[in-house]
């Protein structure tokens, strides 16, 4: 167990470091974005390439960010059930959905995404847009988002079984609306003081 | 059993998609699990099914491909963008401002402070967008004031927690923008089509308070001139609001020859800029030549009002695309928190994280969405819906009523990104099917989910209120008087007459379409038309329209069968389909433009529709 435990904190560390660097790809595209239109205005003339930039860099944003957002235990659930039942049972759910909902879906798009992307590659693909990008890289990005989601399906399988032999403490324990609702108010009251 | 089965498959489906969600597992990967484990069953039964299954195992091929559509997706750009604006905006203190100052305008006359929390809301709605900001902003800041005062608590509480949710239904909200992009139509027609209903509900909520203010005057109490902490001096504000019209319509004048039907709107903000620039002017050259209030409530009113222009007014104008306006927009709240000093690496970085988690959910649930959508509609899913919805009796209104009443219900449980993505899909081939306008419906769907963030028991403004409110016994910051606390049922209770009145402006945009349908071109109605045929001019070409009477054309086209969204396509159509509805050189609701465009109604619909101008022939 210590040496999972080891690679799971392994995959946590990786995907945190990726999914904070991928906000900064959001303020990149709100840049280009204004710099777009602007142009557009401006000199009435615009580009493809910039223009599929823009999804680009959100596209890369929201698909190597999915899985830090499972580390932190962001992903909306329905909690009229879950936020009722005990935390033994919410791990039971836990460990049950990311085996058999979580870990298949990925891993089968995993393997229809590897022949996908790689076709992409050997043709060359570029937009059918004039002047657009070469399209592989982000079929690329598709896939990256897939094989981490997948890295950190592991991590948090591996982590649920340590939490539910008591091994260690579950580091994003669940809220529910309202307790989040009154986390978030502190937030902002916290800000507000400052 | 397998044959029933086999024949049932969609309903068993739709079933089992409920339990799965109620489990509590994350929705997009629940999604996704039903999905595929209904196409493992689906492939299996097919051969049972009498044809009603069409899954095969090569279809699975195809879901790269569909999420390759998720991630090259232009319109849901726009959501990053916004929801980054709303974040620095609400971190630049800009709520607090407003409130403080419009608070001190408003507040000596009865209903007052209510009133600024109602206007405030709105205007926070425009710009931060954010539900949670506002009401938690209010809380801290109008709330203590209207109860110091003697304030009815459950008036206060509703107040505040309603004012907050106008962020939901005032452009440019988000859910504004899924509702576009799951019903198929551009995001600048929804802006278009939500901003009457949006306004009306504000005079509405106001309404409200002006009535209490008559029946129930001490629910509402004026507040003592004193707390006016800057002074009175109304006198100068309006002075310098006639200075502001007057100098808006001179500059319409003056522009209207060179910018037509946009000679409003740039009038206005040439008649804003003036005023701004004369009272910065004013204070810091010392000159004061305006009272301290007036002074205030212009430097704080302006900044959001211009980001707001910025941001609907570009679009509303034509001038920017909805995605362009939001990455304008965040990067005008980069500027305003700078010039506010209240940009620092921690709020960006903070903004970013949180945009980035909010992208990483909403992108994840559509791409759960659709794979589950693969296997749905391969066991003929959306026919045994659209079935079902179409032969509700009452036609149009029985499906309007059906469909309203299931979001309700499922907003107590689900928020909008859920519903928007799971629920719209199924009903939009049914709608197309009544003829029923799109645009229309979403702002319809889009007031109902607004009214799921005020019922109790499970409301979000009503826990980020009851978060803020105070809880037990406390002593006034000013009095020092010991005041009661705000009991949960009294937050539950302010809220209802609010939730009323939403539902009433639902039925409202039901029995009147043309509060949404203006955002297309006007509907001719062909007996009262003379049209003098276009000769193939470009754009600006003149047509002789004369349009014929506005009120009746929502009759019109319901008896046209087969073409229910009849948009007026008079101009030739240089790219027709393409023509982004955004160009729509629409001054507003008041002047019927002089330049008809295509909307994009028609355009859906090719096959079934001729252009009107056809039909005229």
């Amino acid at each position: 167990m210590r040496g999972l435990l080891g690679l799971s904190s392994f995959i946590d560390r990786f995907n945190e470091i990726v999914g904070k660097a991928m906000g900064w790809l959001i303020l990149v595209a709100v840049l280009v974005s204004a710099t777009n239109a602007v142009v557009r205005k401006v000199f009435s003339t615009s580009s493809n390439a910039w223009l599929e930039l823009q999804w680009y860099l959100f596209g890369a944003a929201f698909m190597l960010a999915a899985a830090y957002t499972l580390r932190q235990n962001e992903h909306v659930r329905i909690d009229v059930l879950y936020g009722r039942v005990s935390d033994k049972t919410r791990q039971w759910i836990d460990l049950l959905g990311h085996l058999f909902f979580l870990m298949p879906f990925v891993l089968l798009m995993v393997y229809y995404l590897v022949p996908y992307v790689a076709q992409s590659i050997r043709s060359g693909e570029v937009s059918t847009n004039s002047g657009g990008l070469i399209i592989w890289p982000a079929k690329a990005i598709l896939l990256a988002g897939f094989v981490l989601l997948s890295l950190q399906g592991i991590s948090e399988i591996i982590k649920k079984i340590a939490i539910m032999q008591g091994l260690i403490e579950d580091p994003h324990p669940f809220h529910n609306a309202k307790e989040q609702a009154e986390l978030e108010a502190q937030a902002l009251i916290e800000e507000a003081q400052k | 059993m397998i044959e029933f089965i086999a024949l049932n498959l969609a309903p068993i489906m739709f079933a089992s998609l409920v339990l799965f969600l109620i489990l509590g597992y994350p929705v997009a990967f629940a999604l996704a699990a039903n999905g595929l484990l209904f196409f493992f069953i689906g492939v299996e039964l097919a051969p049972l099914s009498g044809g009603s299954i069409t899954l095969d195992w090569p279809l699975l091929n195809t879901l790269p491909n569909r999420i390759w559509g998720v991630m090259s997706n232009d319109t849901l750009l726009a959501i990053p963008f916004f929801t980054f604006m709303g974040i620095v905006l609400e971190r630049s203190g800009m709520a607090e401002d407003l409130l403080d100052t419009i608070g001190q305008l408003f507040g000596p006359i009865r209903g007052g402070v209510a009133y600024a929390v109602i206007l405030v809301g709105a205007l926070l709605a425009a710009t931060t967008g954010v539900v949670a900001a506002s009401v938690i902003a209010m809380g801290l800041i109008s709330l203590p004031i209207m109860l110091r005062y003697g304030y009815d608590r459950r008036v206060a509480a509703g107040t505040i927690a309603a004012s907050g949710t106008l962020a939901q239904i005032v452009p440019p909200s988000l859910v504004l923008i899924v509702l576009a992009d799951q019903l198929g139509r551009s995001v600048g027609d929804m802006y278009h089509g939500a901003i009457l209903p949006a306004l009306i509900l504000t005079g509405l909520y106001m309404a409200y308070i002006f009535l209490l203010s008559i029946f129930r005057p001490e629910a509402v109490p004026a507040l003592p001139p004193e707390v006016r902490t800057l002074g009175r001096g109304v006198t100068s504000l309006m002075v310098a609001f006639v200075a502001l019209m007057a100098i808006g319509y001179g500059a319409h004048v003056w522009l209207y020859p060179t910018q037509g039907a946009n000679a409003d709107i740039l009038g206005a903000v040439v008649g804003v800029l003036a005023i701004y620039a004369y009272t910065l002017i004013d204070k810091t050259m010392g000159l004061n030549t305006m009272s301290r209030l007036a002074q205030q409530v212009i430097i704080v009113l302006i900044p959001p009002l211009a980001l707001i222009f910025l941001v609907l007014g570009t679009i509303f104008i034509g001038l920017a695309t909805p995605t362009e306006a939001g990455a304008m927009g965040a990067v005008g709240a980069l500027v305003l928190a700078f010039l506010k000093r209240r940009l620092s690496l921690a709020v960006i970085t903070g903004a970013l994280t949180a945009t980035t988690r909010l992208s990483a959910f909403v992108m994840f649930i559509l791409i759960g969405a659709r794979v589950f959508s693969l296997t749905f509609y391969g066991v003929n899913g959306h026919v045994w819906v659209e079935h079902l919805l179409t032969s509700v009796p009452g036609g149009e209104y029985g499906f309007l009523f059906v469909v309203n009443l299931v979001l309700f219900v499922l907003g107590f449980f689900l928020d909008f990104f859920e519903l928007v993505f799971i629920i719209v899909p199924l009903i939009v081939p049914a709608a197309d099917a009544l003829g029923i306008d799109l645009i229309w419906l979403g702002v319809i769907l889009a007031l109902n989910m607004q009214t799921s963030f005020l019922t109790p028991p499970f409301g979000f403004a009503l826990f980020y209120l009851r978060s803020v409110a105070p809880k037990s016994r406390y002593k006034d910051t000013v009095t020092g008087k010991l005041e009661d606390p705000v009991r949960t049922n009294q937050i539950y209770a302010g809220a209802i007459p609010f939730i009323v009145i939403q539902l009433a402006m639902v039925v409202m945009v039901i029995v009147f379409p043309q509060l949404v349908l203006h955002y297309k071109a006007p509907v001719i109605d062909p007996s009262t038309v003379k049209i003098e045929m276009p000769t193939l001019q470009p754009l600006g070409g003149g047509l002789g329209v004369v349009l014929g009477n506005r009120a009746g054309w929502a009759v019109d086209w319901e008896h046209r069968p087969g073409c229910r969204h009849p948009a007026v396509a008079a101009a030739p159509a240089p790219g027709g389909l393409g023509t982004p509805p955004a160009l729509q050189p629409q001054g507003g609701l008041g002047a019927p433009p002089a330049l008809v465009q295509p909307g994009a109604g028609w355009a859906s619909h090719p096959q079934r529709c001729r252009p009107l101008q056809a039909v005229i022939e």
